[in-house]
């Protein structure tokens, strides 16, 4: 997700775009390689190695707006540890940029437990950069969801653990489209020239796109991708892109600037309570799926620490709370229960497929290929000559 | 012998006095600005073993330049288009502007002069915000024109499209001139402000109307802050990222946002470097064509 601010309520529309830009122009300042890597290694905890050093310490730096306002003090209650919560991830790349020196170098970054999004996580692993998790002091990760044990982009498992999970497909305005949409091919629609948007994210719009042309993005290669790639720059080119955009995707919408966009499923089920005519659907072609990440990147000073706290997301009650609170799919077992259980709003939620998706819409989603590294960066690069940066 | 050594000594502290005061500056420049330049010379002229790879290798590769330049001619395109275009309307804004400040401002120069800073009080990137709502579809700007019947209009002359204003080369050169219209102003301000007004009146008594005087008195006497205005509104506008990424669409993109997305995304510093140079190069060959035509050399 590239600039993700997932917040809530509408009441808080303002400051998600300011955060989801802010974030953009974050990574928009022109800093070389040493100093993105000067800016990693600040606030280094004292190196101790390993775990197990006796320290109260933990420092968990995650997306803006992707947890309740409540979990840190009574996580901190609960634990006694000094937890220190930090929203400094707001793009995949960006974050990247920022740590591969350090990480390169064998150095510590400074937070214990990051959050990148699947493939990242993928590249992470790939290159010997993060821990192993002690699963053995998370008895709670029994909890996993079975569909995201021994995921692709961690195959055994070891060194992540899934922080929320989400769709990816079309959300729209009806009263600006003036009719339900249910294709990708909507989004080609010569009705909504100049007001679609698409992600900078690469694997969701693509992803989408590959979809509608009859290709399996599980098993992406650069020939069977060039048919989408040629479809969405023809798009941008004949002007039926408006603009690809991160997380500030929900203003566009919200103000009309675009009727239809590629969105993901946590903001709308959050918009949707205040905005009814903003729909989300997964295509009939199918939707893509995704997951953000818990991993202990080399260096950690407090890896014990980083599995209490996992351990505490991983109990459904206090999973629950998170869930209400960020519209996204919870990967722990048991909080649709909960929420069935609990008051109208949670009884709502509990019945809302945004949030639990039937078997038939799970069926239909997809993950995207995990890419070596020449062919990542043979997508990237046609990616964003598209995008037009 | 006592003279000859006072005379030595105010000579050395001649020389020494002007080099103390320059240290600062020399040391500030030759750390931040100096070494920084070198770093990237070298990068833009280096390969990177494997994307992930931190350093690249140094190797003479002048092939990142002809790639970044062949690759992305249409953002350098664009990218001076758009600043000058910018420019030219900051000069056609901001020069009344300045005259009447400096000329007719009277007891209330100060707080005009206060006026046109006023902005800076606000960053950028919120003014930047502001615009792109004030742009929006839902915005003031569009449902006024929209009640005047205005929208086709304008759609048809090319500077709204799909009945939006945002994502338009207008809204980006819009957003241009608005952030560095005061940069224009205050140089041409202090140059007119220094012009003896009996010039014109001696004009005058020359038989010269007032538009004459104007045009042979005070505008060539007022061209160094025009330059000095066109510089610091040019060079920034022709490498700003911002305005493109928020007021533009995918098709109004600007060489910033490649250096950007080069550098942080793609993590490919070679071409962002080699880009970066490009762009610092043709800056430098516009700003010397430029003096040349204003003639600054006798003017400055």
């Amino acid at each position: 997700m590239t600039t993700p601010a997932r917040r809530p309520v509408s009441a808080s529309m303002t400051r998600r775009s300011l955060l989801g830009r802010m974030g953009a122009l974050a990574g928009a300042g022109l800093v070389g390689p040493t100093l993105l890597a000067a800016c990693g290694s600040d606030d280094k905890p004292v190196a101790a190695g390993g775990g197990g050093n006796g320290s109260k310490a933990l420092w968990f730096d995650n997306w803006p707006a992707y947890i309740d306002e409540e979990t840190e003090g009574l996580f901190k209650t609960a634990s006694g540890l000094d937890f220190k919560y930090t929203e400094g991830y707001n793009d995949n790349n960006e974050y990247f940029a920022k740590v591969q020196a350090d990480l390169a170098a064998g150095r510590s970054i400074g937070p214990d437990i990051i959050a990148p999004t699947y493939w990242l996580t993928a590249r992470l692993i790939q290159l010997g950069w993060v821990q192993e998790i002690p699963f053995d002091k998370i008895p709670n990760a029994k909890n996993l969801v079975p569909a995201l044990q021994n995921p692709g982009w961690d195959p055994d498992g070891k060194y992540s653990l899934p922080w929320q999970s989400g769709m990816t497909g079309i959300a729209y305005n009806i009263k600006a489209t003036g009719r339900e949409l249910k294709s990708v091919g909507d989004l080609f629609d010569p009705a909504f020239k100049g007001k679609i948007g698409m992600l900078t994210e690469m694997r969701d719009t693509v992803g989408l796109v590959m979809l509608l042309t009859g290709e399996d993005p599980a098993t992406a290669t650069a020939d069977t991708a060039e048919a989408a790639f040629v479809k969405i720059q023809d798009a941008k080119d004949g002007g039926q892109i408006r603009q690809f955009t991160g997380n500030d995707y929900m203003d566009d919408l919200a103000s009309g600037g675009f009727s239809a966009c590629i969105g993901w499923s946590g903001d709308i089920a959050q918009l949707a309570l205040d905005n009814p005519d903003l729909r989300f659907v997964i295509p009939e072609e199918g939707g893509m799926s995704w997951s953000d990440t818990m991993v202990l990147p080399n260096g950690a000073a407090n890896v014990d620490n980083a599995a209490v706290w996992m351990d505490y997301a991983y109990d459904p009650e206090n999973a629950a709370r998170i869930a209400e609170f960020v519209g996204y799919n919870s990967p722990v077992d048991g909080v649709q229960e909960i929420f069935a259980a609990g008051d109208d709003f949670q009884k709502s939620l509990a019945e809302s497929p945004l949030l639990f998706p039937d078997a038939d819409t799970i069926a239909r989603l997809n993950v995207f290929a995990s890419l070596d590294e020449d062919t990542e960066a043979a997508f990237d690069e046609r990616f964003s000559s598209i995008v037009g940066a | 012998m006592a003279a000859d050594d006072d005379g030595d000594r105010s000579k050395r502290r001649g020389t020494w006095v002007p080099l103390g005061l320059l240290s600062p500056g020399m040391i500030w420049l030759g750390l931040f600005f100096l070494l920084p330049l070198v770093t990237l010379a070298r990068t833009s002229l280096s390969v990177k073993e494997s994307r992930f790879a931190v350093n690249a290798d140094f190797r003479w590769e002048w092939s990142n330049f002809t790639n970044a330049i062949s690759d992305y001619s249409e953002q350098f395109v664009r990218s001076f288009v758009y600043a000058g275009t910018a420019t030219l309307l900051c000069i056609a804004i901001g020069y009344p502007v300045a005259y009447v400040i400096a000329v007719r401002g009277g007891r209330f120069k100060n707080a005009l002069l206060g006026l046109v800073v006023v902005p800076f009080f606000t960053s950028f990137l919120i003014r930047t915000l502001a615009w792109a709502t004030v742009l929006s579809d839902n915005g003031p700007v569009l449902s006024m024109l929209d009640r005047l019947h205005l929208v086709g209009a304008l759609d048809s002359l090319g500077i709204a499209q799909n009945g939006g204003l945002l994502s338009t080369h207008a809204a980006v050169i819009g957003g241009l001139t608005y952030n560095f219209l005061p940069f224009m102003i205050l140089p041409i301000y202090v140059s007119l402000e220094k012009i003896d007004l009996r010039l014109t009146e001696a004009a005058k008594d020359l038989y010269n109307n007032g538009w004459q005087a104007f045009r042979r008195v005070v505008l060539p006497l007022s061209l160094p802050g025009v330059f000095a205005g066109s510089l610091l509104t040019f060079i920034p506008a022709a490498g700003d990222f911002v305005n493109a990424r928020f007021l533009g669409g995918p098709n109004n993109t600007m060489i910033g946002t490649v250096v950007q997305d080069r550098f942080l995304v793609q993590l490919d510093y070679p071409t962002a470097a080699a880009l970066s140079f490009t762009l610092m190069a043709i800056i430098t060959v516009a700003t010397l064509m430029y003096a040349r035509l204003l003639g600054t050399d006798d003017l400055v």
